[in-house]
């Protein structure tokens, strides 16, 4: 009698000592829980990765017999706790084992979910707590007919057991401490959830077995199709009306390409490409390459890090590029649309192959890092995913300083982009988006703006380039002109301060002047002299110049209308041209119609290919002897 | 005594427990946390092309009062190659520190349980972005039970801002990716306002609510880019974030976002039971954040203090909160200032102290009795300044705080020793890896349980 009297106060107790321990905001306001607190977790709405595997153990059933906690779990979702029936931490079993009855208890009534579950209490003081006293304790917190099991470690296997859970047990004044834990484990015997004192919730835990118990995995919202583009576009963030336009970083939808086969038949607009024809297996090895991260000395960069496909492979997000560890490059990332088909390579000509011009990035201290020639190629060998693909791809040839660049030559080839609208007005086909504007422009572009002096065509196909050197004063400004002493910079959507000249661009480790072709050939006559950049595809690849200091193409027509800047050595072409404002605004909307129908395509390709990231493992290409030579014996 | 009886006091006892919340100040909840003197200071470093081996490494000072190495280095482990040494943080049962790096994405996971005087080096994750799907810049790391959630700072894709979180279990398995809610993926989260960047920073949670916030910073181009280079680059000056989320602790689902403009970073959350608030400070705009439940139950984000002269862009970066929540010590890196804050009333914090502590200040720690201060200067490697006076420039310096002034203990000059630039700093005690019960059971135990 005297001992059902005093359960009694128990259970009437355990309401409010469970309400103050867990919703004490609702206490403490006198208000009721809002929405955002702890109901919030809808089951299902949310996966429960695997954590780990459950860590078995030896445990003492109620008649003092060893089992397996494996075969204790039953192959059922289990909550299992580790408990002391003397504990006396308010916020370790006591709350951990009321919790787990009033999960218990709202679960019971739910028959569907009850026969898949089991709880099981272990606990960690199998001196005390024999099956009598694991019993009594029971008694409080069990339902009626719920699979909850109460047991002990064997004190033999008790180290392991907690050891494998993570479960610390140190003494305080004589009695036993320790932090709370509690697991959910799948029928699979793998831990989905772990709780500690501060995330041990009744209605949380119930959502976690019903999520795992009934409702399908969660499954990621599917984003719409993305188009080209910056998936980060900040148009008008200089205003506080800005507003972000941000794409998810899922919404990349690749669909591959038969390169080779668009390489073969041309685009309209475009001189015939010079040289054999790379194949199909050189092409798929070089778009591999070309975005594999591990190309570079760290592992962080590929060639796709600052030839960006939707970025019209240059970077609309920086005026120069960043090199491994951060390091300065001066000049922007060229585009590389069409790139196969220039003579000569890098804005001071100075390359004539893409299979010699791609080891300089690879090797550039200040670019990809990497410390050798034959670094690189051990370490391409040394990777599995690559394993067979060189071989394939050049008549048995292993990766060397020759294949590795006409892999990548091959790809950067197949990147042809004619085919705009300007193309399609030009040759006499019904053209929508070639508009009255762009019409103008070209009158213009070939008149009185003169542009067509560098920027040439040819009868049939145009690459608007005369592939020469200029000097526009670009170069010219940045070694020689003093930069003005404040200039404004944006610090978030409408918030603009001016910045001190030496806060700005200054990096001081590094020489970031650029005195262009001179930098090639020592002669005076060449300095600050860059090669004319093709204008196809011209819209897509902002920011502008050799290093990237204008913005946009209204502020190229400007530089332009206004002669440049002058110097001694500039172009005799660049003089100002009195443009109107609407006959810049028409070239410009002829430089818009310069985009080639298929670049979309090009970039959904693009992303078609993996990025090459590092593998778990040692670290890549440290052995100081090659595993297996790629070297070629010369003949 | 009887079960019954037994239990019934356990109930009561229940009712009278404190919460016992003082403690290291800016830790994970979730986290076995030190409550008295700390032995060591963990700091992570990073290496320097040109000084001493040139790597990132993670140096062990002695920082125990009286001790004959007080204020000394007592151990390093250098971890190979410069990652971006940034930020690190204990797995919840304090056993194992995480440390990472902001370039490499890789991950250096430390032992310091087995001799607290000398972490050790047992594993590396080098495959992040690779399982992850993407994510680049390991930022937070952020003891949950059995599991660490790092939030990203970029991606593989473009190296921009835009990221995601991740989850790995303590022994280092790769559990999932939560990513950042975009405009055309809001992932459920009402856009309170007019951003959604998609951008990350760093994460904190408040349990008891079953909440987490989270902040946003910018992509791998801008935090890797010389600072001169990236204040002159206008495009590359859009990319930062402006968004603070709330979100679904336990679903990991985001609920809202603020608008919170010029790149929040730290999130120091209260630690009373009744204040239902986090703040956070923007790097770019020089403001207090303050993220706060209304009374009506719902998340608001509001400006509620200046931090030095904005238009001279201090750049905010470290806070630590007072266990108590009355003060908030607010570093500024570019003008090397610490600032302590009251911030009694969370929503008018009112600056109540200053000093310079160098030529440049990023990183400030406190005891869990505020009574110990500490600071590091470096930022990021390719930001920090090069010049500056000599001692000044790289620092590990330790003040004693008497309520009124800082008061120098000890100072560190990584320079002149040859280590790096120190960056985050971890407490750690020996008390915090107390044998084992199992290892000495008591006689009265036995007694008892005869």
């Amino acid at each position: 009698m005297r001992r059902r009297a005093r359960r009694y106060w128990v259970r009437a107790l355990l309401p409010a000592v469970l309400g103050f321990l867990i919703t004490p905001r609702a206490l403490a306001h006198e208000s009721p829980a809002p929405a955002t607190t702890l109901s919030a977790s809808s089951p299902g709405s949310y996966a429960l990765p695997p954590i780990r595997q459950a860590p078995d153990g030896k445990v003492l059933d109620e008649t003092r017999q060893p089992l397996s906690l494996r075969d204790l779990f039953g192959q059922k979702l289990v909550v299992l706790s580790f408990i002391y029936t003397h504990c006396a931490d308010g916020k370790g079993c006591p709350m951990a084992s009321m919790t787990l009855a009033q999960t218990a208890k709202r679960l019971a009534a739910r028959a569907e979910l009850a026969s898949q579950l089991r709880f099981i209490s272990v606990s960690f003081d199998p001196a005390r707590d024999t099956p009598e006293v694991l019993a009594d304790y029971a008694r409080h917190f069990r339902p009626k007919g719920f699979d909850w099991r109460f047991v002990a470690g064997a004190p033999a296997d008790l180290r392991p057991l907690l050891d494998g859970y993570r479960q610390d047990l140190q003494r305080e004044g004589g009695e036993l401490a320790h932090s709370l834990r509690v697991f959910l484990i799948d029928p699979e015997g793998r831990i989905r959830n772990e709780y500690t004192s501060g995330f041990l919730d009744s209605k949380l835990l119930g959502a976690d077995i019903e999520t795992l118990l009934l409702a399908p995995s969660a499954s990621t919202s599917a984003s719409p199709a993305a188009g080209t583009g910056s998936g980060d576009p900040r148009v008008g963030y200089d205003s506080s009306a800005y507003a972000s336009q941000s794409r998810a970083l899922g919404a990349r939808r690749p669909e591959a390409l038969d390169l080779r086969a668009r390489l073969k038949a041309g685009e309209a607009g475009l001189p015939a490409l010079r040289g054999p024809l790379p194949t199909s297996a050189q092409i798929a090895l070089g778009r591999r390459l070309f975005f594999d991260r591990r190309l570079s000395h760290n592992n962080t960069l590929s060639c796709g890090s600052c030839h960006v496909p939707e970025q019209g492979f240059t970077s609309n997000e920086l005026a120069t590029p960043v090199g491994i560890e951060g390091r300065t490059v001066r000049r922007n990332a060229p585009t590389l649309l069409n790139v196969g088909l220039l003579p000569r390579l890098f804005v001071d000509n100075r390359e004539s192959r893409l299979e010699q011009q791609i080891w300089a990035p690879l090797l550039a201290f200040n670019e990809m890092g990497n410390p050798s020639i034959g670094y690189v190629l051990e370490k391409i060998t040394g990777l599995k995913d690559y394993a067979g693909h060189f071989e394939a791809a050049f008549d048995g040839k292993p990766a060397s300083m020759e294949t590795l660049g006409a892999a990548l030559a091959a790809y950067e080839r197949s990147l042809i982009a004619g085919d705009s609208p300007f193309d399609r007005w030009r040759a006499g086909r019904p053209e929508p988006d070639f508009s009255p504007a762009a019409e103008r422009g070209f009158a213009l572009f070939s008149g009185k703006a003169a542009c067509s002096s560098c920027h040439t065509l040819n009868a049939h196909d145009a690459l608007f380039t005369d592939h020469d050197l200029h000097n526009t004063g670009v170069g010219y400004a940045q070694a020689m002109q003093t930069p003005p002493p404040r200039a404004p910079v944006t610090l978030a959507p409408g918030t603009r301060v001016p910045v001190l000249a030496r806060d700005r661009a200054v990096d001081l480790l590094q020489n970031t002047q650029d005195l262009g072709r001179y930098e090639v050939t020592q002669q005076p006559a060449d300095r600050w002299r860059f090669r004319t950049p093709s204008l196809r595809n011209v819209a897509l690849t902002a920011p502008y110049m050799h290093d990237g200091s204008l913005p946009d193409l209204a502020a190229v027509i400007d530089f332009y209308n206004a002669g440049g800047i002058a110097n001694e050595a500039l172009d005799p072409r660049l003089k100002p041209l009195g443009l109107s404002a609407a006959e810049r605004a028409d070239l410009v909307s002829l430089l818009q119609a310069l985009t080639g129908h298929s670049v979309p395509a090009l970039v959904r390709d693009a992303w078609a290919a993996p990025i090459g990231d590092r593998q778990r493992g040692p670290p890549l290409n440290t052995s100081p002897v090659a595993r297996a030579s790629p070297i070629i014996p010369l003949p | 005594m009887k079960p019954s009886s037994r239990l019934f006091a356990l109930l009561l006892g229940m009712i009278c427990v404190a919460p016992a919340f003082a403690d290291e100040t800016c830790v994970s909840p979730y986290m076995k946390r030190l409550s008295t003197q700390e032995d060591f200071m963990y700091i992570w470093t990073l290496g320097v092309i040109g000084m001493g081996d040139e790597q990132d490494k993670l140096v062990t000072t002695d920082v125990r009062p009286g001790s004959k190495t007080f204020g000394k280095m007592i151990n390093s482990v250098s971890v190979g190659g410069r990652n971006e040494a940034h930020h690190s943080g204990y797995t919840d049962d304090r056993r194992f520190l995480w440390a990472g790096g902001l370039d490499s994405s890789n991950i250096f996971i430390f032992d310091v349980h087995t001799d607290p005087a000398k972490p050790t080096l047992v594993n590396t994750i080098t495959d992040f972005v690779a399982t992850s799907g993407g994510v680049v810049g390991p930022h937070s790391f952020y003891a949950l039970p059995g599991r660490m959630l790092i939030t990203g700072l970029s991606n593989n894709q473009d190296h921009g801002g835009r990221s995601g979180m991740v989850e790995y279990s303590n022994e280092g398995e790769y559990l999932a990716t939560h990513w950042m809610p975009t405009d055309d993926n809001l992932n459920g989260a009402v856009k309170t306002g007019k951003l959604a960047d998609g951008y990350g920073y760093d994460v904190r949670a408040l349990p008891r609510l079953n909440v987490m916030l989270t902040s946003s910073f910018t992509g791998w181009n801008n935090y890797m880019m010389n600072l001169g280079k990236l204040m002159g680059d206008g495009e590359a000056m859009k990319r930062f974030g402006n968004t603070v989320a709330v979100w679904d602790l336990h679903t990991k689902k985001p609920l809202k976002i603020f608008d919170v403009p010029g790149a929040p970073l730290e999130i120091r959350c209260a630690w009373n039971e009744k204040h239902d608030y986090c703040l956070t400070a923007t790097a770019l705009t020089s403001e207090i954040w303050l993220i706060h439940r209304d009374k009506a139950g719902e998340w608001q984000a509001q400006a509620v203090a200046t931090i030095g002269d904005p238009k001279k862009i201090p750049l905010p970066v470290d806070m630590s909160i007072a266990a108590d929540d009355s003060r908030l010590w607010v570093n500024t890196w570019n003008d090397g200032m610490t600032r302590l804050f009251d911030i009694s009333d969370p929503f008018k914090p009112k600056q109540i102290y200053e000093k310079n502590i160098g030529a440049q200040v990023n990183m400030v720690s406190q005891s869990w009795d505020g009574k110990r201060v500490y600071f590091t200067s470096s930022l990021l490697a390719s930001w920090d300044k090069t010049e500056g006076p000599e001692g000044d420039l790289q620092f590990f310096k330790a003040y004693n705080w008497d309520g009124k002034a800082l008061k120098p203990a000890f100072k560190m000059n990584f320079v002149k020793e040859k280590l790096g630039r120190p960056h985050q700093m971890t407490l750690n005690a020996r008390s915090m890896y107390a044998q084992s019960a199992l290892d000495a059971p008591t006689p009265e135990v036995a007694t008892t349980a005869k």
